[in-house]
């Protein structure tokens, strides 16, 4: 910083300040505008390995107390959705997924179905109870179908395609329209 | 019970600060001081809201109350009351809540310490600034980041707990409100930075104002970077302390910027030089803060450990502008009627060194913004490809600052303001410079190799000493003095102690905490040693000198956690117990190390992999010289930073002439005499521009 004061003249009308604020500023701009347009990196859909392959077998014993085994039904996708009672997002989707499965009862081209994850069966029954859920729920004792399917987080969702593919991999809360978009998106892939 | 009381404190401080902005506003619009007065009292309104709030959520997460989301999110019913109170600041919604409380904690602070002079303008502007940041911070917590909504549906009887890593180590305690205090307390020296440009005020004894609460601040973000980065070593289970994370980055943002003020504001307070540079410092630590919180809030950018929710982005990135805008709006507008008369005479001399300090710290922060923004800036560009800036990147810019900036810490105490001669220089450098050769002889003859860590030792000796030198010599100036007075030897040794405190004495002290930190960090990251061994109960493994064997393993199982341990004994003396944790109904497994610390050396031990089949276990091993003086050097920095807050000699009152004699449109000064005892009168001069009384008791120098 040095002044212009050169030989006792008086000091000649500096604007330094000014034109170096004015970039600055556009600088700032600049950035602010790259910030504001860019999607958050937060992504709901993660690339999960088991995205792409075949989806690992789901069978054993439900909350209901009896066996069920995820049959392939030609045309119909399934959106497996790992939940617990204590997940406090698993309980805000809930109605989501209620209403994914009420739009779709009738065409008969996507169900749900809900796995149990590192919960009690009492607190995950009554919770399932209280969303009104109609779908199978399995118990998944020793954590196997989790294991499988790599879950490391909750809420988690797949959709697996009628071919037995899962397409996609969801761990924020789901709902009915984002589900929509995504087997409308895995059909036109397909198609 | 909990959520409404939390909404009504939430929604007490939000009122508070909007009626604030009014009062002031109105005040400052008609001109009325005793509006101005009034405008006071609602800092500690917006405390106690952020109190009520804060209390609520604490009790609510001790309590277990799950019928609020943000506790059924972060909190399960086995978690420790510790983890529990940290709880507030684990996660998005309770970070913003304990950034209320803290601004709250700040506007309170300031309104006491200004209460004898409320009716000032530029106290009332400065006041409204902190109101405005207030209810930005208030209103978001009544909208998108709400920390008081109630869960949907059914209440759960259980959560999944905290994030494993935020259990696992009494460090998330202290860490993140220290952080907190740092990076809130850079509100309090922007409010004063616009509210002298507003008001034309740009004297400097409102910069002695701004610097305390900016050297606060700072201390206290020192500390908070400096806890993290004990916090990733001790947790994080790689082995380092600091991995150029856009979290850490922004963290490290103002510090850089705030650490160039402390250093260029005692140019302005010393020659009346740099005020708009200064101003332009406090507006841009502030904004990096803003920024720094967008980025790490709204999750623009994959972090470790960014809280990703949307929906705050843009209020945040809004907010940024409105900062910027207004900081940098208000420079243009005023800083070329405002700039310093007279120039710095010597590029060899203190403000030499300081503008050279100014231009490492605010250029390397540049460095770290770009690296920080580089991989947005660049999809941006380049939709369909990505790119990421690492440690190399930063490494390459870090290493040549630090130096330099090693240097500069060893010349700059020694310089005489305005100028010196070659036969000075020698004198004060001499025995400093004669200490770094020996020791980069020593090194070298002890077999220690690399340009980097040697220039480094030799360059922090330098500095160790000549920071030492300062020290020496003020105290045996207060010796002597307290000795000329008439007190006894005894008493007299007592009064050395006044040769620490103040800003120069304790900003020595600070200065040698950085040189230890500097040289621990160099060794350490220089001489790692890492390696991998696999071992089966009852084998050792040797390596870098260390004897390490696997004694066996244990299950430990507590309501809140069960881990794997692996029991090491190191060299046939201590055990130490690296692990693998699950905390609660979370499935995140972390792996916890167990660290061998001593003044030499750090050995850290983790659990690479535990067999599926077989007993054969993997243990991943790193040999750092030096670690454990990195946290003796940040304690060092602490205790300097506590020590040059204390008032030193009043040596002058603010208004008493001090060194540089130059007059308004005057030839430059003149370059001949002593430096730093001219008869100059920058400060007074510079009140000229400013009609208002002179405020009584402010302004101190030291």
């Amino acid at each position: 910083m040095t002044t212009a004061v050169v030989d006792g003249r008086p000091p000649v009308a500096r604007h330094t300040a000014r034109w170096v604020a004015v970039t600055v500023l556009v600088i700032a701009a600049g950035l602010i505008a790259v910030l504001a347009t860019r999607p958050p990196a937060s992504v709901d859909e993660v690339a999960n390995p088991v995205v792409g392959r075949s989806a690992p077998a789901i069978s054993g014993a439900t909350l209901a107390g009896t066996t069920y085994s995820l049959p392939r039904v030609p045309g119909r996708y399934v959106v497996v959705s790992f939940f617990a009672s204590w997940c406090e997002q698993c309980q805000a989707e809930g109605p989501q997924l209620v209403a994914f499965q009420f739009q779709h009862q009738r065409t008969a081209d996507a169900t749900v179905l809900s796995v149990m994850f590192s919960d009690s069966a009492s607190d995950a029954r009554a919770s399932q109870a209280q969303l009104g859920v109609t779908w199978p729920t399995m118990a998944d004792p020793g954590g196997t179908i989790a294991l499988n399917y790599g879950v490391r987080q909750l809420p988690s969702t797949f959709v697996i395609a009628p071919d037995g593919r899962v397409v996609a991999s969801i761990v924020s809360p789901v709902t009915a329209a984002g589900l929509d978009q995504i087997i409308a998106r895995a059909r036109a892939e397909h198609a | 019970m909990n959520g409404v009381l939390g909404h009504t404190g939430v929604l007490l401080g939000f009122v508070a600060a909007v009626v604030g902005i009014v009062v002031l506003g109105v005040g400052l619009y008609r001109g009325r001081p005793s509006t101005l007065r009034s405008g006071l009292v609602y800092a500690p309104l917006i405390l106690v809201g952020g109190l009520i709030a804060v209390a609520s959520m604490e009790h609510a997460l001790v309590t277990h109350d799950f019928s609020l989301s943000y506790v059924a999110q972060n909190n399960s019913r086995d978690t420790p009351v510790l983890y529990s109170i940290t709880g507030l600041w684990s996660a998005l919604a309770g970070s913003i809540l304990l950034w209320g409380l803290v601004l709250g904690g700040y506007a309170t602070a300031m309104v006491w310490r200004f209460r004898r002079r409320s009716d000032e303008k530029l106290i009332g502007w400065a006041t409204l600034v902190v109101y405005v940041v207030a209810a930005f911070f208030f209103g978001l917590m009544l909208g998108p980041a709400d920390p008081f909504t109630h869960v949907v549906g059914r209440i759960p009887t259980n959560g999944p707990g905290p994030n494993s890593l935020l259990q696992n180590n009494p460090l998330v305690l202290i860490h993140p409100p220290m952080l907190y205090l740092g990076l809130v307390g850079f509100t309090l020296p922007f409010a004063f930075a616009v509210a002298s440009l507003i008001t034309g005020r740009l004297d400097e004894d409102w910069q002695g104002e701004t610097r305390r609460w900016t050297l606060f601040a700072w201390a206290f973000l020192t500390m908070g970077i400096l806890l993290g980065a004990w916090w990733s070593y001790e947790v994080l289970g790689w082995g380092g302390f600091w991995g150029w994370d856009p979290v850490e980055n922004a963290a490290l943002l103002p510090w850089l910027v705030g650490t160039a003020y402390l250093h260029s504001v005692m140019v302005q307070q010393r020659r009346g030089l740099l005020r708009i540079w200064n101003l332009s410092l406090v507006v841009a630590a502030f904004s990096l803060t803003i920024l720094g919180t967008f980025l790490t809030r709204s999750g623009v950018v994959q972090s470790v450990h960014a809280f990703s929710d949307s929906t705050i982005g843009p209020l945040l990135l809004s907010f940024f502008g409105v900062v910027v805008v207004t900081g940098v709006g208000l420079i243009a507008w005023r800083g070329d009627r405002l700039h310093s008369p007279g120039g710095i005479d010597s590029p060899i001399s203190r403000e030499g060194a300081f503008l050279a300090n100014n231009v490492l710290f605010v250029g390397f922060a540049f460095v770290v913004l770009l690296g920080t923004v580089f991989p947005l800036l660049y999809e941006a560009l380049n939709p369909d490809s990505s790119v990421t800036v690492g440690a190399p990147y930063f490494n390459r810019f870090f290493i040549p600052v630090g130096l330099a900036l090693l240097f500069l810490m060893a010349v700059a105490p020694a310089l005489p303001w305005r100028k010196t001669s070659v036969e000075v220089m020698r004198g004060r450098l001499a025995v400093p410079a004669a200490l770094g050769v020996v020791t980069v002889a020593v090194c070298v003859l002890a077999g220690i190799h690399g340009v980097e860590p040697l220039l480094a030792f030799g360059l922090g000796a330098f500095a160790a000493a000549s920071a030492g030198r300062a020290l020496v010599l003020s105290v045996r100036g207060a010796y002597r003095t307290s000795r000329s007075a008439g007190a006894t030897p005894a008493r007299s040794v007592l009064a050395g102690w006044r040769g620490f405190v103040g800003r120069a004495n304790g900003g020595m002290v600070v200065h040698i905490g950085v040189v230890v930190i500097a040289i621990a960090l160099a060794a350490a990251t220089s001489f790692l040693q890492r390696t991998e061994v696999r071992l089966s109960p009852g084998r050792a493994a040797t390596f870098a000198g260390h004897t390490v064997e696997f004694v066996g393993t244990r299950e430990v199982t507590s309501p809140s956690r069960s881990a794997y341990q692996a029991v090491l004994r190191v060299d046939g003396r201590g055990l130490f117990y690296p692990a693998v944790s699950q905390f609660g109904s979370g499935t995140q497994a972390v792996g916890t190390p167990a660290i061998d610390s001593s003044w030499r050396n750090d050995l850290y031990l983790t659990i690479a992999s535990i067999p599926t089949t077989g007993r054969t276990w993997t243990f991943g091993v790193v040999e750092q010289p030096l670690v454990m003086w990195l946290w003796i050097g940040a304690v060092t920095v602490g205790a300097g930073s506590v020590l040059s807050a204390i008032p030193g000699r009043r040596r002058r009152r603010p208004t008493d002439p001090v060194s540089a004699p130059a007059a308004v449109s005057a030839p430059p000064a003149p370059t001949g005499g002593d430096p730093g005892s001219g008869p100059g009168s920058d400060q007074r001069r510079a009140r000229d521009t400013d009609s208002e009384p002179l405020p009584v008791g402010a302004g101190d120098p030291a």
